[in-house]
Protein backbone atom coordinates (compact mmCIF):
# COMPACT_ATOMS: atom_id res chain seq x y z
CA UNK A 1 0.00 0.00 0.00
CA UNK A 2 2.83 2.51 1.09
CA UNK A 3 4.40 1.55 -1.87
CA UNK A 4 1.64 2.57 -4.10
CA UNK A 5 1.21 5.86 -2.56
CA UNK A 6 4.78 6.30 -3.09
CA UNK A 7 4.76 5.83 -7.07
CA UNK A 8 1.75 7.48 -7.59
CA UNK A 9 3.09 10.57 -5.45
CA UNK A 10 6.33 10.18 -7.89
CA UNK A 11 3.85 10.06 -10.89
CA UNK A 12 1.66 13.54 -9.23
CA UNK A 13 4.99 15.08 -9.37
CA UNK A 14 6.44 14.44 -12.52
CA UNK A 15 3.24 15.57 -14.09
CA UNK A 16 3.42 18.84 -12.41
CA UNK A 17 7.15 19.19 -13.46
CA UNK A 18 6.42 18.52 -17.35
CA UNK A 19 4.67 21.40 -17.95
CA UNK A 20 7.65 23.83 -16.30
CA UNK A 21 10.10 21.81 -18.71
CA UNK A 22 8.09 22.73 -21.36
CA UNK A 23 8.68 26.74 -20.92
CA UNK A 24 11.45 27.23 -23.06
CA UNK A 25 14.37 29.61 -21.73
CA UNK A 26 14.19 33.28 -23.38
CA UNK A 27 17.23 33.94 -25.68
CA UNK A 28 18.78 37.50 -26.32
CA UNK A 29 20.58 39.14 -28.99
CA UNK A 30 24.23 38.26 -27.40
CA UNK A 31 23.08 34.29 -27.92
CA UNK A 32 21.87 35.29 -31.41
CA UNK A 33 24.67 37.03 -32.52
CA UNK A 34 27.48 34.31 -32.69
CA UNK A 35 25.24 31.72 -34.16
CA UNK A 36 24.28 34.19 -37.09
CA UNK A 37 26.34 35.95 -40.05
CA UNK A 38 26.19 39.19 -41.61
CA UNK A 39 24.76 38.71 -44.84
CA UNK A 40 26.51 41.82 -46.77
CA UNK A 41 30.24 41.44 -44.75
CA UNK A 42 30.42 37.71 -44.70
CA UNK A 43 31.74 37.60 -41.06
CA UNK A 44 29.83 36.31 -37.42
CA UNK A 45 27.01 39.28 -36.77
CA UNK A 46 28.97 39.53 -33.15
CA UNK A 47 31.73 41.24 -35.00
CA UNK A 48 30.21 42.98 -37.72
CA UNK A 49 29.85 46.51 -38.23
CA UNK A 50 27.61 47.71 -40.35
CA UNK A 51 24.53 49.46 -41.76
CA UNK A 52 23.16 45.87 -42.84
CA UNK A 53 24.50 44.35 -39.87
CA UNK A 54 23.03 46.87 -37.62
CA UNK A 55 19.27 46.06 -39.20
CA UNK A 56 19.95 42.36 -38.92
CA UNK A 57 20.48 43.35 -34.85
CA UNK A 58 17.57 45.40 -34.67
CA UNK A 59 15.33 42.99 -36.66
CA UNK A 60 16.29 40.14 -33.86
CA UNK A 61 15.67 42.59 -31.17
CA UNK A 62 12.32 42.55 -32.24
CA UNK A 63 12.01 39.13 -32.60
CA UNK A 64 13.53 38.87 -28.83
CA UNK A 65 10.74 41.40 -27.63
CA UNK A 66 8.04 39.77 -29.12
CA UNK A 67 9.12 36.24 -27.13
CA UNK A 68 10.31 33.93 -30.06
CA UNK A 69 12.98 31.46 -29.26
CA UNK A 70 16.19 30.82 -30.57
CA UNK A 71 14.90 28.47 -33.47
CA UNK A 72 12.25 30.99 -34.86
CA UNK A 73 14.66 33.80 -34.68
CA UNK A 74 17.04 32.12 -36.62
CA UNK A 75 13.93 30.19 -38.85
CA UNK A 76 12.83 33.93 -39.61
CA UNK A 77 16.29 35.29 -40.60
CA UNK A 78 16.21 32.23 -42.75
CA UNK A 79 12.77 33.52 -44.65
CA UNK A 80 15.07 37.04 -44.86
CA UNK A 81 18.03 35.73 -46.47
CA UNK A 82 18.30 31.93 -47.35
CA UNK A 83 20.59 29.84 -44.86
CA UNK A 84 23.39 31.67 -45.78
CA UNK A 85 22.68 33.87 -42.93
CA UNK A 86 23.46 30.69 -40.75
CA UNK A 87 27.13 30.75 -39.15
CA UNK A 88 26.47 26.65 -39.16
CA UNK A 89 25.30 25.56 -42.18
CA UNK A 90 22.21 22.77 -41.47
CA UNK A 91 24.19 19.19 -42.01
CA UNK A 92 21.92 17.79 -45.07
CA UNK A 93 22.78 17.95 -49.15
CA UNK A 94 26.49 19.00 -50.03
CA UNK A 95 26.74 20.94 -46.60
CA UNK A 96 27.35 17.30 -45.05
CA UNK A 97 30.58 17.71 -46.78
CA UNK A 98 31.38 20.62 -43.97
CA UNK A 99 31.35 18.19 -41.27
CA UNK A 100 32.42 15.22 -42.90
CA UNK A 101 35.86 16.99 -44.14
CA UNK A 102 37.41 17.75 -40.84
CA UNK A 103 36.39 14.14 -39.71
CA UNK A 104 37.94 12.56 -42.97
CA UNK A 105 40.63 14.83 -42.34
CA UNK A 106 41.62 13.60 -38.84
CA UNK A 107 41.18 9.63 -40.18
CA UNK A 108 43.61 10.24 -43.24
CA UNK A 109 45.90 11.68 -40.19
CA UNK A 110 45.60 8.88 -37.78
CA UNK A 111 45.88 6.07 -41.16
CA UNK A 112 49.33 7.95 -42.12
CA UNK A 113 50.63 8.20 -38.19
CA UNK A 114 49.78 4.26 -37.93
CA UNK A 115 52.01 3.81 -41.71
CA UNK A 116 54.81 5.57 -41.00
CA UNK A 117 54.74 5.59 -36.70
CA UNK A 118 56.13 1.80 -36.59
CA UNK A 119 58.89 2.84 -39.64
CA UNK A 120 59.99 5.20 -37.45
CA UNK A 121 60.71 3.29 -34.65
CA UNK A 122 62.04 0.43 -36.31
CA UNK A 123 64.70 3.11 -37.78
CA UNK A 124 65.39 4.41 -34.63
CA UNK A 125 65.65 0.63 -32.71
CA UNK A 126 68.06 -0.03 -35.51
CA UNK A 127 70.57 2.58 -35.12
CA UNK A 128 72.94 4.53 -37.72
CA UNK A 129 73.95 2.11 -40.37
CA UNK A 130 77.86 0.96 -40.26
CA UNK A 131 79.90 2.40 -42.59
CA UNK A 132 78.29 5.36 -42.93
CA UNK A 133 80.62 8.52 -42.90
CA UNK A 134 80.86 9.07 -39.45
CA UNK A 135 84.42 8.38 -38.49
CA UNK A 136 87.15 9.01 -41.13
CA UNK A 137 89.16 6.38 -42.95
CA UNK A 138 92.73 6.12 -42.00
CA UNK A 139 93.39 7.79 -45.98
CA UNK A 140 90.94 10.73 -45.04
CA UNK A 141 92.55 11.18 -41.62
CA UNK A 142 95.97 11.70 -43.16
CA UNK A 143 94.35 13.97 -45.90
CA UNK A 144 92.67 16.17 -43.07
CA UNK A 145 95.68 16.46 -41.18
CA UNK A 146 97.95 17.24 -44.55
CA UNK A 147 95.18 20.08 -45.09
CA UNK A 148 95.30 21.11 -41.39
CA UNK A 149 99.08 21.39 -41.98
CA UNK A 150 98.82 23.98 -45.39
CA UNK A 151 96.43 26.22 -43.66
CA UNK A 152 98.98 26.61 -40.38
CA UNK A 153 101.92 27.15 -42.76
CA UNK B 1 53.82 -0.23 -52.63
CA UNK B 2 53.79 1.45 -49.52
CA UNK B 3 56.94 4.06 -50.11
CA UNK B 4 54.74 5.24 -53.47
CA UNK B 5 51.58 4.81 -51.31
CA UNK B 6 52.39 8.01 -48.83
CA UNK B 7 54.33 10.75 -50.95
CA UNK B 8 50.97 9.72 -53.72
CA UNK B 9 48.45 10.59 -50.67
CA UNK B 10 50.29 13.69 -49.89
CA UNK B 11 50.78 14.70 -53.55
CA UNK B 12 46.58 14.70 -54.07
CA UNK B 13 45.88 16.33 -50.65
CA UNK B 14 48.31 19.25 -51.41
CA UNK B 15 46.71 19.68 -55.14
CA UNK B 16 43.46 19.71 -53.47
CA UNK B 17 44.89 22.50 -51.13
CA UNK B 18 45.85 24.67 -54.00
CA UNK B 19 43.24 24.09 -56.02
CA UNK B 20 40.76 25.22 -52.99
CA UNK B 21 43.43 28.09 -52.96
CA UNK B 22 43.13 29.05 -56.44
CA UNK B 23 39.23 28.68 -56.56
CA UNK B 24 38.84 31.21 -53.56
CA UNK B 25 40.92 33.39 -55.27
CA UNK B 26 39.05 33.94 -58.35
CA UNK B 27 36.01 33.87 -56.55
CA UNK B 28 36.84 36.98 -54.89
CA UNK B 29 36.49 40.22 -56.49
CA UNK B 30 33.22 41.77 -58.90
CA UNK B 31 32.96 40.33 -62.40
CA UNK B 32 33.42 43.63 -64.72
CA UNK B 33 31.88 41.53 -67.59
CA UNK B 34 28.93 43.61 -68.20
CA UNK B 35 31.37 46.87 -68.07
CA UNK B 36 34.40 45.31 -70.38
CA UNK B 37 31.66 44.29 -72.65
CA UNK B 38 30.13 48.26 -72.65
CA UNK B 39 33.45 49.02 -73.41
CA UNK B 40 33.97 47.29 -76.16
CA UNK B 41 30.78 48.72 -77.63
CA UNK B 42 28.85 45.62 -77.24
CA UNK B 43 25.11 45.42 -75.50
CA UNK B 44 25.29 42.11 -72.91
CA UNK B 45 22.22 40.35 -72.39
CA UNK B 46 21.23 41.45 -68.57
CA UNK B 47 22.56 38.36 -66.61
CA UNK B 48 19.56 35.93 -65.16
CA UNK B 49 16.88 37.63 -66.71
CA UNK B 50 14.45 34.79 -66.21
CA UNK B 51 15.53 33.70 -62.98
CA UNK B 52 12.31 34.21 -60.48
CA UNK B 53 12.44 36.24 -57.74
CA UNK B 54 10.19 37.15 -55.01
CA UNK B 55 8.10 39.46 -55.15
CA UNK B 56 7.93 42.71 -52.40
CA UNK B 57 4.82 44.75 -53.82
CA UNK B 58 2.90 46.12 -57.45
CA UNK B 59 3.27 42.79 -59.68
CA UNK B 60 0.52 40.86 -58.49
CA UNK B 61 2.24 37.76 -58.18
CA UNK B 62 4.42 35.74 -55.78
CA UNK B 63 7.73 35.76 -58.03
CA UNK B 64 8.33 36.99 -61.13
CA UNK B 65 11.50 37.74 -63.58
CA UNK B 66 12.76 40.63 -65.78
CA UNK B 67 11.55 38.38 -68.47
CA UNK B 68 8.11 39.70 -67.38
CA UNK B 69 8.96 43.26 -68.46
CA UNK B 70 9.98 41.58 -71.86
CA UNK B 71 9.73 44.71 -74.85
CA UNK B 72 9.81 47.55 -72.32
CA UNK B 73 12.82 49.96 -71.46
CA UNK B 74 13.72 48.93 -67.52
CA UNK B 75 15.84 50.67 -65.05
CA UNK B 76 16.97 47.89 -62.42
CA UNK B 77 18.27 49.70 -59.69
CA UNK B 78 19.29 48.05 -56.59
CA UNK B 79 18.58 49.12 -53.29
CA UNK B 80 18.28 48.34 -49.45
CA UNK B 81 16.48 49.75 -46.77
CA UNK B 82 19.46 50.04 -44.68
CA UNK B 83 21.40 51.74 -47.37
CA UNK B 84 21.91 55.75 -47.21
CA UNK B 85 22.83 56.83 -49.96
CA UNK B 86 19.84 54.75 -51.87
CA UNK B 87 18.22 57.24 -49.83
CA UNK B 88 19.60 60.06 -51.28
CA UNK B 89 19.29 58.42 -54.85
CA UNK B 90 15.14 57.17 -54.28
CA UNK B 91 13.82 60.87 -55.52
CA UNK B 92 15.35 60.26 -58.90
CA UNK B 93 14.69 56.75 -59.10
CA UNK B 94 11.04 57.56 -58.89
CA UNK B 95 11.03 60.39 -60.93
CA UNK B 96 12.44 58.04 -63.97
CA UNK B 97 9.44 55.88 -62.95
CA UNK B 98 7.37 58.78 -63.12
CA UNK B 99 8.56 59.39 -66.77
CA UNK B 100 8.61 55.75 -67.73
CA UNK B 101 5.08 54.85 -66.77
CA UNK B 102 3.87 58.45 -68.27
CA UNK B 103 5.13 57.39 -71.60
CA UNK B 104 4.12 54.01 -71.45
CA UNK B 105 7.80 53.26 -72.32
CA UNK B 106 9.00 50.83 -69.49
CA UNK B 107 9.43 50.73 -65.87
CA UNK B 108 11.94 50.94 -63.42
CA UNK B 109 12.54 47.53 -61.12
CA UNK B 110 14.21 48.04 -57.39
CA UNK B 111 15.96 44.80 -56.58
CA UNK B 112 15.86 44.86 -52.66
CA UNK B 113 19.18 43.35 -51.74
CA UNK B 114 19.69 41.00 -48.51
CA UNK B 115 17.38 43.17 -46.73
CA UNK B 116 14.45 42.73 -44.34
CA UNK B 117 11.25 42.51 -45.83
CA UNK B 118 9.13 44.45 -43.20
CA UNK B 119 11.99 47.20 -43.60
CA UNK B 120 11.93 47.19 -47.25
CA UNK B 121 8.29 47.91 -47.56
CA UNK B 122 8.65 50.81 -45.07
CA UNK B 123 11.44 52.40 -47.10
CA UNK B 124 8.94 52.24 -50.01
CA UNK B 125 6.08 53.67 -48.05
CA UNK B 126 8.28 56.19 -47.31
CA UNK B 127 9.94 56.87 -50.19
CA UNK B 128 6.44 57.17 -52.13
CA UNK B 129 8.24 54.33 -54.84
CA UNK B 130 5.74 53.56 -57.25
CA UNK B 131 7.65 51.14 -59.06
CA UNK B 132 8.01 47.13 -59.06
CA UNK B 133 10.47 45.29 -56.28
CA UNK B 134 11.96 42.00 -56.71
CA UNK B 135 13.97 40.70 -53.64
CA UNK B 136 17.51 39.49 -53.55
CA UNK B 137 17.53 37.38 -50.80
CA UNK B 138 21.14 36.11 -50.82
CA UNK B 139 22.79 38.98 -53.26
CA UNK B 140 22.93 35.79 -55.76
CA UNK B 141 21.24 37.98 -58.48
CA UNK B 142 23.56 41.04 -57.81
CA UNK B 143 26.76 38.62 -57.95
CA UNK B 144 25.50 37.97 -61.41
CA UNK B 145 25.39 41.95 -62.22
CA UNK B 146 28.81 42.68 -60.53
CA UNK B 147 27.38 44.43 -58.03
CA UNK B 148 29.03 44.71 -54.52
CA UNK B 149 27.92 48.02 -53.18
CA UNK B 150 24.87 49.92 -53.35
CA UNK B 151 23.19 51.41 -54.90
CA UNK B 152 23.78 50.34 -58.63
CA UNK B 153 21.54 50.84 -61.47
CA UNK B 154 21.57 48.82 -64.88
CA UNK B 155 19.83 50.34 -67.81
CA UNK B 156 18.28 47.55 -70.08
CA UNK B 157 16.93 47.96 -73.63
CA UNK B 158 13.65 46.24 -74.66
CA UNK B 159 15.47 43.56 -75.86
CA UNK B 160 16.60 43.22 -72.12
CA UNK B 161 19.86 44.11 -73.09
CA UNK B 162 22.29 46.35 -70.82
CA UNK B 163 22.70 49.77 -72.19
CA UNK B 164 24.13 51.72 -69.24
CA UNK B 165 25.37 50.78 -66.07
CA UNK B 166 26.09 53.53 -62.70
CA UNK B 167 28.48 51.48 -60.22
CA UNK B 168 27.43 54.15 -57.64
CA UNK B 169 24.92 56.39 -56.86
CA UNK B 170 22.93 58.48 -59.57
CA UNK B 171 23.65 61.86 -58.69
CA UNK B 172 22.40 63.91 -62.33
CA UNK B 173 18.96 63.17 -63.67
CA UNK B 174 20.81 63.76 -67.33
CA UNK B 175 22.75 60.45 -67.35
CA UNK B 176 19.52 58.30 -66.39
CA UNK B 177 17.86 60.38 -69.03
CA UNK B 178 20.19 59.79 -71.46
CA UNK B 179 20.54 55.96 -71.25
CA UNK B 180 17.07 55.46 -70.85
CA UNK B 181 16.95 57.76 -74.58
CA UNK B 182 19.43 55.58 -75.59
CA UNK B 183 17.22 52.06 -74.59
CA UNK B 184 14.56 53.70 -76.23
CA UNK B 185 16.34 53.63 -79.84
CA UNK B 186 17.54 50.65 -79.68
Amino acid sequence: MTRRLVLVAIAALALAAAPAAAVTQRTSLSAIEPQVMCVTCGIPLEVAESAAADQERQFISRLVAKGDTAAQIKHQLVLQYTEAVLALPPDRGFNVVFYLLPVGALALALALLALLLPRWRRNRRAGPPPGDGATPSATETARLDADLARFER
Amino acid sequence: MRRKLVPAITAVVAAAAVGLLVYGLTQQGASRALDEALAAHRQPAAPEAARQLPVLDRVGRTDASLEHWRGKVVVVNFWASWCNTCTAEAPLIEQAQRSLAASGQGTVIGIDFKDISSDAQSYIAQHQLSYPNLRDLDGSFATAYGTIALPETFVLDRRLQVVGIARAEIISERWLRTMIAKAERT
